[in-house]
């Protein structure tokens, strides 16, 4: 992992920046909100409880309009090919240890747990919490974003250990995983270049067939296939974020 | 240290033109002191189980769990360049928007339909990648819209300077205690004006002060002079800011 020197960051005051605002002041033009992404009402206006008009049994299920609670389990994978410049290690704490104070962003790409095809990115912030020498690793905040193409995202916050595996909390989506709750199982293969995620969802309709699948069972030699590295169209999904 | 008000004009993110600030002591965290309710979700959710005899359906009541009917809120963010906002830390020390720079920020929050002053967002971009071929610049968003008296909703996502995105509603308090759901951005004048819909389940029903029909966005639109200024009757109560 790259790391800035322990010398002070020293930045220069900044010059006037009202020519600068000037530049910007006319920006991007109006733009019309396209409705290719609106979310879908199927929730009617007034969800209904169940109700029981004969029945001896009591509900098993959810309601049918609640929100789902069925657990989907999805597989992806994160390398980081060192071709995104990450991580920006920021040791703010300007000490030569790993402490609090360090920040590091990153953003790493993701592929599907059969690891034959892209499918995005990772992208967010990792706070350094402590150096746990015992263990000979760091703890750290982790709030971040997996990004999906065209179906959307989801957002997840939690702990990250580099010398152990970990649970971060499912915080919420968009596009198909809109409304999504849970958690992922975050395992570390080949530390920090490769992790093997196991997301367990609630709270959505049935994820796209495409997302979903026997995953490459994680190793220290896993790689993507040559064709979703090279991100081909039959070996990516639609848009995958870049 | 250099003077940063002068230097942090824009809403979110300023060109990427040398910009540097002094760094000499590091900046404390704000203390947001933002009441920390409890989620009520976790893994295991208790069903409702109800037999009754009623030939109809039974009301949305608030004792279900989660309502899961959609709830639309308008709001605009204006970057009015009265709060020393955004501070674009160019950490990455390169001279074109990298890794490494984080852009907190914070920002006057007003209803959609413009007549009232509701509160403000905080929290922090993460400079994630400058995408040359679009001309701006994708970041990581975590961050709040504060409503004063009613609580706060909290969202993470992506903000891509060029182009409308979907974030997360990953929680919020008071009124919006245990929301979901997503929020689209849209932005009118990058990077002064945005303009958010919010799409929020799992709420009773908002108070009619927060709803109605939006000002449509336009390069043009402003908040009337009396919810600039916070006047009594234009603001909500005890507006955040």
């Amino acid at each position: 992992m790259a790391s800035l020197k322990a010398s002070p960051l020293s930045l220069q005051s900044a010059s006037s920046l009202s020519s600068l605002s000037q530049k910007s002041l006319l920006g991007s033009p109006l733009r019309i909100p396209t409705l290719a992404r609106e979310p879908q009402k199927k929730s009617t206006a007034i969800a209904v409880s169940r109700t029981t008009k004969a029945s001896l049994f009591s509900m098993k299920q959810a309601p049918k309009d609640s929100r789902p609670t069925k657990v989907q389990v999805m597989h992806v994978y994160e390398f980081n090919e060192r071709d995104r410049r990450s991580p920006a290690y920021l040791r703010l704490s300007q000490k030569e240890v790993n402490s609090l104070g360090d920040l590091v962003p990153f953003t790493n790409k993701l592929y599907h747990g059969n690891l034959e095809k892209r499918i995005g990115i990772t992208a967010g912030l990792c706070v350094l919490i402590q150096h746990v020498p015992e263990r000979g690793g760091d703890r750290y905040e982790a709030a971040y974003s997996f990004y999906f193409g065209d179906y959307g995202h989801i957002s997840v916050q939690g702990p990250y250990l580099t010398y152990e595996e970990s649970y971060l909390a499912v915080t919420g989506g968009s596009g198909v995983f809109e409304g999504v709750y849970g958690k992922v199982k975050l395992q570390q293969i080949v530390y920090p270049f490769k992790i093997f995620y196991t997301f367990y969802l609630r709270g959505i309709p049935d994820i796209p067939r495409e997302l979903l699948g026997a995953p490459v069972p994680p190793s220290p030699v896993v790689q993507p296939t040559p064709a979703a590295m090279a991100a081909e169209p039959q070996a990516a999904i639609r848009n995958y974020t870049k | 240290m250099a003077s940063l008000s002068s230097s942090s004009v824009f809403l979110k993110i300023p060109t990427s033109k040398s910009n540097r600030f002094a760094l000499t002591n590091p900046r404390s965290v704000p203390n947001h002191s933002l009441p920390k309710t409890p989620k009520l979700v976790s893994g295991t959710r208790r069903i409702p189980s109800r037999i009754n005899a009623s030939i109809f359906s039974a009301k949305q009541a608030s004792t279900d769990p989660r309502p899961t009917k959609v709830q639309e809120m308008y709001v605009y963010e204006i970057n009015e360049r009265d709060r020393a906002s955004p501070a674009y830390l160019r950490l990455s020390q390169k001279e074109v928007n990298s890794l490494g720079d984080l852009v907190p920020f914070t920002n006057k929050v007003y209803h959609g339909n413009l007549q009232k002053r509701l509160g403000i967002t905080t929290g922090i971009c993460v400079l994630i990648q400058h995408v040359e071929e679009k001309g701006g610049d994708r970041y990581e968003a975590i961050y709040s819209f504060y409503f004063g008296d009613y609580g706060h909703i909290s969202v993470q996502g992506p903000y891509l300077t060029y182009e409308d995105s979907y974030l997360a509603v990953t929680g919020g308090s008071g009124v919006f205690e245990g929301v979901y759901g997503q929020v689209k951005l849209q932005q009118i004048i990058f990077p002064f004006k945005l303009f958010y819909t919010f799409y929020l389940k799992g709420i009773p029903d908002l108070p009619k002060e927060l709803l109605g029909a939006p000002v449509p966005p336009s390069v043009s639109v402003e908040p009337i002079p009396a919810a600039k200024a916070a006047e009594p009757h234009a603001a909500v109560k005890n507006y955040t800011n």
